[in-house]
């Protein structure tokens, strides 16, 4: 898929990232207000719309709205082109067995309006942030549904990653888990996190992630964002979701999807 | 005459095995896929030099991740060195019976691993979650053995992957286990293990199992139909002390052989093998997930 020309000239001064909504428009909506709040020039969703949460389509209003610019994530390229799995890339049995339960829910609540904007997404962005040039992407650069996760990303493959796309800073999600590491030449690398489920650290919270560029130079802000989890709770419980999410959305912790975390990930959750 | 074999293109040099100990192993499994045993020096161990300049170039090649495999790894010498160096630029994976896994070499291994940024997995393999049927298959003492090596690093931190092969259902296709995977979690929990983890290798047919009845061969037309990243060859390669092989399964066989270093190492693979055909019908990858 091309590359949306228009933002690749654009120059922002503060700009909030995150990735993985996964139906949850409450988190959304208060993202946007916060982001309205704290001044930031853009918003930019770097894909996964669907899965884990209740209501698929209460997330298209703000999405399409014009206020959030998004690239496709692999949820979203497996609605618009109506695949049979959602393509995240798990391969144990347990993990699949969920990811399929969230993805038949999203696939059958998503509508085709809904679905055939999620196929006009770019798959990746660029834009200027000062003089920095930043690179968004799903995955990573090279495939939509890589795991990027800070225990197995080399230096040397991020700083790869980074002269390929002739970027200073690139951003990914995909795995629910923000980090950030500096590579040597002053190159960042993020994974911006995902505001859809709490990142199995035990609280409720989700997180997104803030750039900025000023007099000052460079700076990034890991953002926790409170929402009502305990009404999305409620709300997958009544859509008859698993209640292994529904705990998630309480607790804080990953119940499912654990397979394909490292151990060291993996290690600082619950289960 | 039969149409050649396809051949399958790498698309990224993504993960690097190592055959650190060769052919050479402390046990005699009687399903073995290249046939390791102590005597078996088919393979040798490679040197922790030449290791050295293969991870130099690994690096420079952007490859993602590092597997040490044998034989049992951790009969090499150095082989504590060779990790601890890996794990200074690369996540590792490493394949044990688990044997030689005592507490001593358990708080080495957490200290290894605590020095690195990046995750050390621990693979250990047992092939029946019956003590007697696995020690048929493995040896006498290796069922416990193995738990106890899982426990040990389980205690210090670690999430050790239990790799268990198919075997059962291989030695008696008649009764066939339908819960493998929950079998060996149920196992590991009776050990005291809380987060199991599991990983289900299908049987491959050679080194010291008959090859299969019949011609099992990839054809053309299959690899039409196919994502070439569902095949490890695409993006994995392995090196043992005598040069660069497509795959692990296929370390030692002359026609896995590709070249002398990495980068001729890089050259397409040929899907000659009936293992081949196994990993394209059960979508095997040696990788841990």
């Amino acid at each position: 898929m091309a590359e949306k020309r228009p933002d690749a000239g654009r120059r922002y001064r503060r700009v909030a990232l995150f990735g993985g909504v996964y139906n949850n428009y409450l988190a959304l909506g208060e993202l946007v207000r916060e982001c309205r709040a704290s001044q930031v020039d853009a918003i930019f969703c770097l894909g996964d719309m669907g899965g884990f949460g209740p209501h698929p389509d209460r997330s298209f209003p703000l999405l399409r709205s014009g206020e959030i610019r998004s690239i496709a994530g692999n949820y979203d390229l497996s609605l618009a082109q109506g695949n049979e799995d959602c393509g995240c890339g798990y391969t144990d049995p347990a993990d699949n067995h969920f990811a399929r339960i969230s993805y038949d829910y999203t696939f059958r609540n998503t509508s085709r309006e809904n679905k055939e904007w999620l196929g006009t997404l770019p798959s990746r962005l660029s834009f200027g942030l000062g003089p920095l040039k930043v690179r968004l992407c799903h995955g990573s650069p090279r495939q939509v549904n890589e795991f990027l996760w800070d225990s197995t990303s080399p230096d040397h493959l991020l700083s790869g990653f980074l002269d390929s796309a002739g970027a200073d800073v690139l951003c990914c999600t995909h795995t629910g888990l923000k980090w950030h590491r500096e590579l040597p030449g002053q190159k960042h690398f993020f994974n911006v996190g995902v505001i859809g489920r709490p990142e199995n650290d035990g609280r409720t919270n989700v997180w997104y992630t803030v750039l900025e560029y000023d007099g000052r130079g460079f700076r990034y802000e890991f953002r926790p964002l409170r929402y009502d989890h305990r009404r999305l709770a409620r709300e997958m419980r009544a859509e008859g979701l698993p209640e292994e999410f529904v705990e998630t959305a309480r607790t804080g912790w990953w119940t499912t999807c654990l397979e394909i975390m490292p151990s060291r990930e993996r290690r600082s959750g619950k289960f | 005459m039969a149409a050649a074999p396809p051949s399958l293109p790498l698309q990224h040099l993504d993960t690097l095995w190592f055959q650190v100990s060769g052919t050479l192993c402390n046990l005699r499994c009687s399903h073995c896929f290249i046939s390791c045993a102590p005597d078996n020096h088919t393979l040798e161990l490679m040197e922790a030099p030449r290791i050295f300049r293969y991870l130099d170039d690994a690096r420079r090649m952007g490859v993602k991740e590092v597997y040490f495999t044998g034989g049992e790894p951790f009969i090499h010498r150095s082989f504590l060195a060779i990790l601890e160096c890996a794990l200074r630029d690369f996540p590792v994976s490493v394949l044990t019976n688990g044997v030689l896994i005592d507490e001593a070499k358990a708080d080495r291994l957490r200290r290894i691993a605590d020095g690195s940024r990046f995750s050390l997995e621990i693979r250990i393999s047992i092939d029946d979650y019956e003590e007697a049927r696995n020690d048929a298959i493995r040896g006498k003492g290796t069922f416990r053995k193995a738990l106890d090596a899982y426990k040990l690093l389980y205690d210090r931190g670690f999430l050790p992957i239990l790799t268990v092969t198919e075997m059962r259902d291989y030695l008696t296709p008649q009764g066939g286990e339908r819960d493998l995977h929950g079998r060996y979690v149920k196992l590991l929990r009776s050990v005291g293990v809380d987060r199991p983890r599991i990983k289900v290798i299908p049987i491959f047919e050679m080194g010291m199992l008959p090859a299969p009845a019949g011609q099992r061969s990839v054809t053309p037309e299959m690899l039409r139909e196919l994502d070439p990243d569902a095949l490890q060859c695409s993006s994995s390669r392995i090196v043992a002390h005598d040069g660069v092989y497509a795959c692990p399964i296929l370390v030692g066989e002359p026609e896995a052989r590709l070249a002398d270093d990495l980068e001729g190492g890089l050259r397409d693979c040929s899907l000659y093998h009936s293992s081949c055909h196994t990993c394209y019908v059960t979508g095997m990858t040696c990788k841990n997930f």
